[in-house]
């Protein structure tokens, strides 16, 4: 299963990501995924309004039979987030959470969308001004400082160790941690303060963070919170490489009818592409996009 | 249609922002930061229709350590509007385009 260079890599295995790989996979590219199953957002859902299931269908269930579906065409598939994505020389590398570097010719964004806000009491007033989405934007702004990074997922385990070469001190608030051993052990191993089993309350400050209120009663004083839920987005992983976003709401990923960006090589599909969220569409964008990134890889190949 | 987006730094903040004789958006960002890279676009389309009244600038925080300082700037991308050398609001993060267009309105 392991190999150096593969045709098509996808991040996200939702609806979109299993469709690109089925359809990559049966033209006999090499494909590989990337991501885990539980946090597509299909599945807790039970689907009543796609095309030729008249009875309501469990979204898990779907899901299996998609990654089941994939694989017999020989798509690979690494339960893990992606941390970093590059573009050099034609090619994109990605590294997972684990530190494993992966190499393909093409690659397909089919990375859904994700709540990042706490929505919690002072959240909202204090952003850039103690409050943080983004660790590898703001993490030198915090030299020498005290702050908490909060998330369960991959972005907020990556995020603490990155921030331990800048600040004073870093907390880790989390309910429960769903990162790789090796990301785990890693974050054991380091001076990051990891505080579980409970989640943010309160941010607390007037002028600046001075510091964050926890569930179980717990006070913080932190000169900055970076809330990182989930794993990295389009923003960290998409717009590094120079991909456009639609400049109305800066959150959707600008494609063609070929599902091409304005990279060469690279592709999106699925609810990262916008509205409307539903499988129908993510299937039709995940369908085209593999074909296309299949097609693709192999011209360079022959090249 | 303006002049297009200008780079200010340390050194020209002042006779280019500050004592500009126009209000001026000022973005802070970085080229490493991807947010700040995803609202470029948007920027660039505000400049090309309102470029006549009002500066477009960025300034690059890896470059200038002063300024962003002075500014108590914690977030990139930070976008702070001025009108005769004082902060009349700012926005921080990948904000949608019609919510900078509400904020160079005010000094229209
Ligand atoms: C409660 C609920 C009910 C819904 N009901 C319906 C319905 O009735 N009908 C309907 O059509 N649609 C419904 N939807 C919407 C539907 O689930 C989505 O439109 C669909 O899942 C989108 O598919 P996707 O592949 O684009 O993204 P998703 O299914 O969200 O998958 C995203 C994938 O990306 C992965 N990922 C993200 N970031 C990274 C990273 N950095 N590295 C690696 N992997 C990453 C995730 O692990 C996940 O696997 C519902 C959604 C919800 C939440």
């Amino acid at each position: 299963m392991h190999q150096d260079l593969y045709d098509v890599a996808i991040i996200g295995c939702g609806p979109a990501g299993l469709q690109a790989a089925i359809h990559a996979a049966s033209k006999k590219a090499e494909v590989i995924v990337f991501g885990r199953a539980r946090k597509s957002g299909l599945y807790k859902a039970h689907i009543a309004n796609f095309c030729c299931y008249e009875r309501p269908i469990s979204g898990k269930d779907l899901l299996q039979a998609g990654r089941k579906q994939a694989e017999s065409f020989d798509a690979a598939f690494v339960e893990e987030d992606v941390i970093e994505t590059k573009n050099e020389n034609n090619l994109f590398s990605l590294v997972t959470e684990s530190g494993n570097t992966f190499t393909s010719r093409t690659l397909i964004l089919c990375l859904g969308v994700t709540r990042k806000k706490l929505r919690v009491k002072g959240e909202k007033e204090l952003v850039g001004r103690g409050v943080s989405y983004c660790v590898d934007c703001d993490a030198n702004f915090y030299r020498g400082l005290d702050v908490a990074v909060v998330g369960n997922e991959s972005a907020a385990a990556i995020g603490a160790v990155t921030l331990l070469s800048y600040a004073k001190t870093v907390y880790l608030i989390c309910r429960e941690l769903t990162i790789t051993d090796t990301l785990y052990e890693k974050l054991k191993n380091s001076n990051v303060k990891i505080i579980k089993d409970t989640w943010v309350k309160e941010v607390i400050g007037t002028n600046e963070v001075e510091g964050v209120l926890l569930k179980n009663g717990e006070a913080l004083k932190v000169n900055g919170i970076f809330v990182e839920r989930g794993a990295k987005s389009a923003l960290e992983l998409a717009a590094n490489l120079g991909v456009l976003f639609d400049t109305e709401t800066v959150s959707f990923i600008e494609i063609n009818k070929k599902q091409e960006t304005n990279i060469p090589g690279l592709y999106a599909a699925g609810d990262i592409t916008g509205q409307p969220w539903q499988i129908a569409k993510a299937v039709g964008e995940g369908c085209v996009a593999g074909i296309e990134a299949a097609e693709y890889a192999k011209k360079l190949a022959g090249d | 249609m303006g002049q297009g987006v200008l780079d200010v730094d340390d050194n020209n903040f002042e006779s280019e922002i500050l004592k500009a004789d126009k209000p001026a958006l000022v973005d802070f960002w970085a080229p490493w930061c991807g947010p700040c890279k995803a609202i470029g676009p948007a920027i660039k389309e505000l400049e090309e229709t309102y470029g006549n009244s009002i500066v477009f600038a960025r300034c690059n925080v890896d470059n200038s350590p002063n300024t962003p300082t002075q500014y108590s700037i914690r977030a990139i991308p930070t976008l702070i509007l001025f009108q005769d050398g004082k902060v009349v609001d700012q926005v921080v993060g990948a904000v949608p385009k019609s919510h900078l267009e509400e904020l160079v309105k005010k000094v229209l």
